[in-house]
């Protein structure tokens, strides 16, 4: 998952980032409400998280701009003052959630989470597909109940799959949401990650979660077996 | 400085318009004056060539057909040439019977183109004003009676016009002059007038010169009923604004005071050796403590105090705002939320109040209703009358007047709770409005706000 944060204090964008990578999330930062317009209509994010007071380009501005753009990835505000008249003119220019500065990482986190979610049409953390569950609060992927051991790389891949579940996902999509822009598009990485995943998810070759179709990308091909609410 | 058009000030609007109306009424008025003296000076014209014909009518004769004459008229200036007085006797053919000696170097056509010599009825006088022969003339045909026989006869007797024409020039030359002079007195009374009726305006100005330096604190002094309004509106306008700042002061000087106690502890904590563990978990309580004390210190200077302009805002648009807000925040919820509120109804006070006190509410409700919220509202015994009630579990008769208590909290892993309701208790008392926890028809709690109408 892609992420962009748009915040203009150096220090809290900082802390911000780390704590979204530590999460296993891409991200892309930027301080200015211009360059976050142009980003935002320019590379396919999965969640934006905006400041309100930018330079040069309100937060709201933005917001507005790339909905009228067409962008439809959800978008988390934040905003130090914290009264309601910005918080219901954020969620009307096209905002999806809000927080008060300041806020715990985890709140963050479990707001970005369930937005990431929702936008995938699931809307409890936990999903699951016959054998394997995948919790995506604690980010970790059970089978037959046991935790799987996958490397970072490897869960966000899988992630990325099972929440886009029966769509077919081009290698250069898988990379563009997974990876930060100076990433080696040519490289076979991705296809390392797909063996290695199939491994450690299936080993006895009874399963068969991620096909591979020929020329044009994954998909993840496994039914849900807990039907969501929504 | 820039330049004012003088359109721009009270007094030049007023004397322009003055300055140009005066003229034409003025104008209007001369005209008037001039044609009624024209007129008097003609009509004494007339009388007085009246009553000559009337002379010479007593002193003619009629002998065997002819007109006579006696050696001498009464009237000196008929036998004088150029006078300025004409006499003339016409036969009924229009023949010349007799001219006065004055007349003689007057132009034959003058006297005989000039007048009428047909067409005037016997007995009826005729009165002309020939300017360009400059002459009135007075014409009166008459019929004698002798020995069976009718003799008429057309008298007519002619005044230079000169003497009146000079005479009425004379009368349009003062006439001009006086005028003038009124139309300077009134503009000059009116400049005068309207200085001293603007003076109270100019008095305002400067004593809010005064107030804005410092040098007082309210317009006092009485002014007139047409500016007392005004000034009212003003002086208690200065109040709340002052108050305003007294409050913003005060919350500041609050606001430094109660955060030197977290940052004391910190810094007290500095010197304990403190396992890393236990020094993060002071930091983040008082990091805690600071936010909402700059929360509630916050929200208290922003919201508004007195509303002296009586401002108002229509309920139901701001509800539904809200509502499609709260929505989409707690999608993932899907929380059945109902508004029934009448579309007149109103809330007297500031829009960013109101939105602070439904927002904090409301999102306590979508946050623990399980998936029903409904925002009712209705005039009530002269109060508006808000519910805000939700399916949640509902809150003990013991914790209702806590929580809306200044920092209390349900649960502290949740942010913004607590500080949001006694914020909303806040702005709600500060309007006089009334704030309850009651259960809820849905099942869990409802905030039942008051506000007087």
């Amino acid at each position: 998952m892609k992420l962009l944060v748009v915040e203009d204090d150096p220090d809290l964008r900082r802390q911000l980032v780390s704590a979204l990578e530590s999460n296993n999330y891409t991200v892309e930062e930027t301080a200015d409400g211009e360059e976050a317009l142009y980003l935002g209509e320019e590379y396919p994010y999965d969640l934006a998280i905006v400041d309100l007071g930018l330079p040069k380009l309100s937060g709201i501005e933005v917001i507005k701009r790339w909905r009228a753009a067409g962008k439809e990835f959800p978008i988390i505000i934040l905003t130090a003052r914290g009264d309601w008249q910005d918080k219901v003119e954020g969620l009307e220019a096209g905002a999806d959630d809000y927080l008060v500065k300041p806020f715990h990482m985890e709140e963050l986190s479990a707001r970005l989470n369930a937005l990431l979610r929702r936008a995938a049409g699931h809307s409890k953390p936990v999903l699951e597909f016959g054998p394997l569950k995948i919790d995506t609060t604690g980010r970790v992927v059970y089978r037959n109940d046991e935790a799987v051991k996958l490397t970072s790389y490897e869960y966000r891949t899988f992630e990325y799959l099972v929440l886009n579940a029966g769509k077919t996902i081009s290698k250069s999509e898988l990379t563009e949401h997974l990876y930060h822009q100076d990433f080696d598009r040519d490289s076979n990485v991705l296809e390392v990650f797909v063996r290695r995943l199939r491994q450690k998810l299936d080993p006895d070759q009874d399963l068969g979660p991620i096909t591979t179709v020929r020329g044009l990308g994954y998909r993840f091909a496994l039914d849900t077996t807990v039907k969501d609410s929504e | 400085m820039n330049v004012k058009s003088p359109l721009q000030s009270l007094q030049g609007r007023l004397l322009i318009a003055s300055a140009l109306v005066l003229p034409v009424v003025l104008l209007i008025a001369g005209l008037a004056l001039s044609k009624a003296y024209n007129y008097s000076v003609e009509n004494s014209v007339k009388d007085r060539l009246q009553l000559q014909v009337y002379l010479l009518l007593g002193a003619v004769e009629l002998k065997d057909d002819h007109i006579v004459f006696p050696e001498r008229l009464q009237e000196p200036r008929y036998d004088q040439l150029n006078s300025g007085l004409y006499a003339a006797i016409h036969d009924q053919e229009g023949n010349l019977l007799w001219r006065s000696l004055s007349s003689i170097l007057l132009d034959d056509p003058h006297l005989t183109e000039a007048i009428n010599l047909g067409g005037i009825t016997t007995g009826e006088p005729l009165f002309q004003h020939l300017s360009d022969a400059a002459i009135y003339s007075f014409q009166l045909r008459i019929v004698w009676e002798t020995e069976g026989k009718e003799h008429s006869f057309l008298f007519t007797v002619m005044e230079s016009d000169a003497l009146a024409i000079r005479d009425i020039k004379a009368y349009e030359q003062q006439l001009t002059f006086w005028l003038g002079i009124i139309f300077l007195v009134a503009l000059l009374a009116q400049t005068l007038i309207l200085s001293w009726g603007l003076t109270p305006l100019r008095r305002l100005a400067r004593d809010l010169k005064a107030i804005e330096s410092g040098a007082s604190e309210k317009l006092s002094g009485s002014y007139p009923d047409e500016v007392e309004p005004v000034t009212e509106n003003l002086n208690e306008l200065i109040e709340s604004e002052r108050k305003q700042r007294e409050r913003y002061r005060n919350t500041l000087g609050d606001l430094a005071h109660s955060l030197k106690t977290p940052l004391a502890v910190m810094r007290g904590a500095e010197l304990e050796e403190h396992e890393l563990h236990t020094y993060q978990t002071l930091v983040s309580e008082q990091v805690e403590r600071m936010d909402q004390i700059v929360q509630y210190q916050l929200s208290r200077a922003i919201k508004s105090q007195s509303k002296p302009l009586g401002k108002s805002v229509q309920l139901a648009p701001i509800v539904e705002r809200m509502l499609s807000a709260l929505n989409k925040v707690y999608k993932n919820k899907n929380v059945h939320s109902e508004m029934s509120l009448a579309t007149d109804l109103t809330f007297h006070g500031d829009e960013r109040d109101l939105m602070e006190v439904l927002g904090n509410i409301m999102e306590n409700a979508f946050k623990y209703g399980h998936s029903q919220v409904k925002v009712s509202g209705a005039y009530q015994n002269s109060e508006l009358k808000l519910s805000i009630c939700d399916d949640g579990p509902g809150v003990t008769p013991e914790m209702r007047q806590v929580i809306l208590q200044r920092g209390a909290r349900l649960d502290t892993s949740i942010q913004g709770q607590g500080i949001g309701l006694s914020v909303a208790t806040d702005i709600i008392s500060s309007y006089q409005g009334a704030i309850e926890v009651t259960d809820s028809p849905l099942g869990g709690t409802c905030f039942i706000i008051r506000f007087p109408d």
